[in-house]
């Protein structure tokens, strides 16, 4: 008889128990290297691409908002689409009709959505299962009509044109575009990632894993999941926001729930309930197609379709599950 | 208990422990699902520091108790108090503020955090930070004190070792460890143990019962161990309490529960 095994049984131990401190040794050099290869770009880039990059930037912000409910908390929200339509027509009907400086609308924006998405969440969140899917695909389904219905104030089917934010500090409207809405995201990305690694973010995941065990600890299920669904609405519509200082065009087609899928997509082959998801999702789902458009017009569809399946059958964990390995595998052949 | 109180929360110390110190007094619990009666009108006095053994064949309504102290289950008839205060119609989530906390007979943990994290998510009551003052990260503070804490327990089991890994990896008797540490994170006055020896190999079972010995001891804890495995409960009680179909068949010292004839065939084959 062994007494405790814990203490002779060799246990593993690091990587191959999934040990998760922080492994990557370069993690400073590495941000550095984004930071400023952030910086640099749009004075490299051509004005298109530059386009790209920045709407690159929108959708990680809505879909690190998106995370919030589907990777951490483990619920399906089809409205996304609609909260991001959302947040882009308040800032489009601000700015068009009411001549409000298009800075202060955002946190119109990021009001109007937080608010909405609390309304949606409350009694959704109540019952478990798909409700919240079933709630948030009716928004998604009311929106683009009711958009067009309300043609005096949002422009009807024609939609609106606002004009592009004027650059400032000597750079081009596009540049200064590109430089307000790279701000917001790392402000987005600083707030999730605070989000996630405390109070809250645990309690999420103490839901999602097991409700019981979390409501036995005093977390309050219902509370939690509502802010939840609250902040990620909130940061579809300061995308949204974003949306429209980028295009300078918002129309209802534009946020059909054909959007809301594609964020769900983007939000899964980025990698649920990580920090990287969002960011390499929004690269798939944005910059794939477009790279792919060029060879041919049929491509964007084939090629978004294969590599869903790949990451399905591939990298279960996402882009940022297979990033992960592969540095842990570079980590490990140094050793 | 003098008069009637007002209704509302209040903290524990307003009240006196009630009549003859009784931390937990259950009356009459009756709680039935469909047509199964699982608990038959249950009486069960929990002294202040008690560390108190419930045995019973399998459906004897062990757990189903351990449910109804913890809101899980809602019994149609009885009452429940802790410490004077009534326990029956509170939402499961406010519980812990009362001072209850369990494990369950699965070890039920968290798998996508640290061993760190699960602790620290026991203490979730302590913690004041909400999505606002996380997001602008204002926590940093909180973190440090629940964490600070959270790796002082950890260390009280013997598990500092394993503090970043995520629980799903260790052995089945470490991951229990890790399940009483984060119940007692929560700071509870009464501590709900379902099954803790049961998937135990059998030479752990012997340290995991001085170890919960160890902690009645030392924090005076008041202790309610469901389990069937009889020698655990004999090694560690010295009060147990033996249920059958819901109704409570033996309630005394360990050693005369063990000899009593009722317990003995109602548990006919747990006991060796």
């Amino acid at each position: 008889m062994n007494a405790v095994a814990a203490g002779h049984r060799r246990l593993p131990v690091g990587h191959e128990a999934g040990d998760r401190r922080p492994d990557w040794p370069w993690r400073r050099t590495s941000l550095a290297l984004v930071a400023s290869a952030a910086v640099v770009l749009p004075f490299t880039l051509p004005p298109y691409r530059l386009f790209q990059l920045t709407l690159v930037l929108v959708y990680t912000v809505a879909l690190l908002g998106l995370d919030l409910v589907v990777g951490r908390s483990g619920r399906l929200s089809l409205g996304h689409g609609a909260f991001f339509g959302v947040g882009a027509y308040t800032s489009a009907v601000l700015i068009a009709q009411f001549g409000v400086p298009y800075p202060l609308t955002m946190p119109a924006a990021a009001l109007a959505t937080f608010g909405l998405g609390w309304a949606a969440g409350r009694p959704a969140l109540r019952l478990r299962g798909l409700y919240l899917a079933m709630v948030t695909f009716a928004v998604a389904v009311v929106l683009p009509p009711l958009l067009k219905r309300l043609a005096g104030l949002t422009g009807g089917a024609m939609g609106l044109t606002v004009p592009a934010p004027e650059g400032l500090l000597g750079l081009d409207d596009d540049q200064w575009v590109y430089f307000l809405v790279l701000m917001v995201t790392a402000a987005a990305f600083a707030g999730m990632r605070g989000l996630a690694g405390s109070r809250p973010g645990r309690a999420l995941t103490a839901l999602r894993e097991h409700p019981a065990a979390a409501e036995t600890l005093g977390i309050r299920a219902a509370t939690h999941m509502t802010a939840a669904f609250a902040w990620s609405a909130m940061y579809a519509g300061v995308a949204g926001a974003l949306y429209t200082w980028t295009a300078g065009f918002v129309s209802p087609d534009s946020f059909t729930l054909a959007l809301s899928i594609t964020l769900l997509a983007g939000v899964v082959i980025g990698g649920l309930g990580t920090l990287a998801g969002p960011v390499l999702g929004a690269f798939a789902v944005l910059a794939v197609p477009a790279v792919a458009q060029e060879f041919d017009p049929a491509a964007p569809g084939i090629v978004s379709g294969l590599l869903l399946l790949l990451i399905v059958y591939v990298a279960p964990a996402g882009l940022a599950g297979l990033l992960r390995r592969t540095l842990w595998g570079l980590l490990r052949r140094r050793a | 208990m003098a008069g009637p109180l007002p209704e509302g929360r209040f903290p524990l110390s307003w009240f006196p422990s009630g009549p003859l110190g009784a931390l937990l007094e259950v009356r009459g619990l009756t709680m039935r699902f469909g047509g199964l009666t699982a608990l038959a009108g249950v009486d069960l006095d929990v002294g202040e520091g008690e560390l108190v053994g419930l045995i019973g064949p399998n459906g004897a309504g062990k757990s189903t108790l351990l449910d109804c102290l913890t809101r899980r289950c809602s019994p149609q008839e009885g009452s429940m108090r802790l410490g004077g205060q009534e326990l029956g119609g509170l939402p499961p989530h406010q519980v812990a503020g009362y001072g209850i906390a369990r494990t369950f007979q699965n070890a039920a943990l968290f798998p996508g955090l640290s061993v760190r994290e699960n602790v620290m998510v026991g203490a979730h009551r302590h913690g004041r930070a909400g999505f606002w003052g996380a997001a602008l990260g204002r926590t940093a503070a909180e973190e440090r004190g629940l964490g600070e804490q959270a790796d002082a327990l950890l260390e009280t089991f013997g598990l500092s070792a394993y503090a970043d890994h995520p629980p799903t990896a260790l052995p089945y008797g470490l991951t229990k460890r890790i399940e009483i540490a984060r119940a007692l994170a929560a700071g509870p006055r009464l501590l709900l143990l379902d099954e803790p020896a049961g998937g135990l190999a059998p030479g752990e079972v012997p340290a995991f019962a001085q170890l919960i010995a160890r902690l009645h001891r030392e924090r005076g804890l008041t202790i309610i161990v469901v389990e069937h495995h009889m020698e655990f409960v004999l090694a560690l009680c010295r009060r147990i309490v033996c249920l059958e179909l819901g109704h409570k068949i033996a309630d005394g010292p360990a050693q005369a529960v063990r000899n009593d004839p009722a317990v003995i065939s109602a548990c006919l084959g747990v006991v060796r």
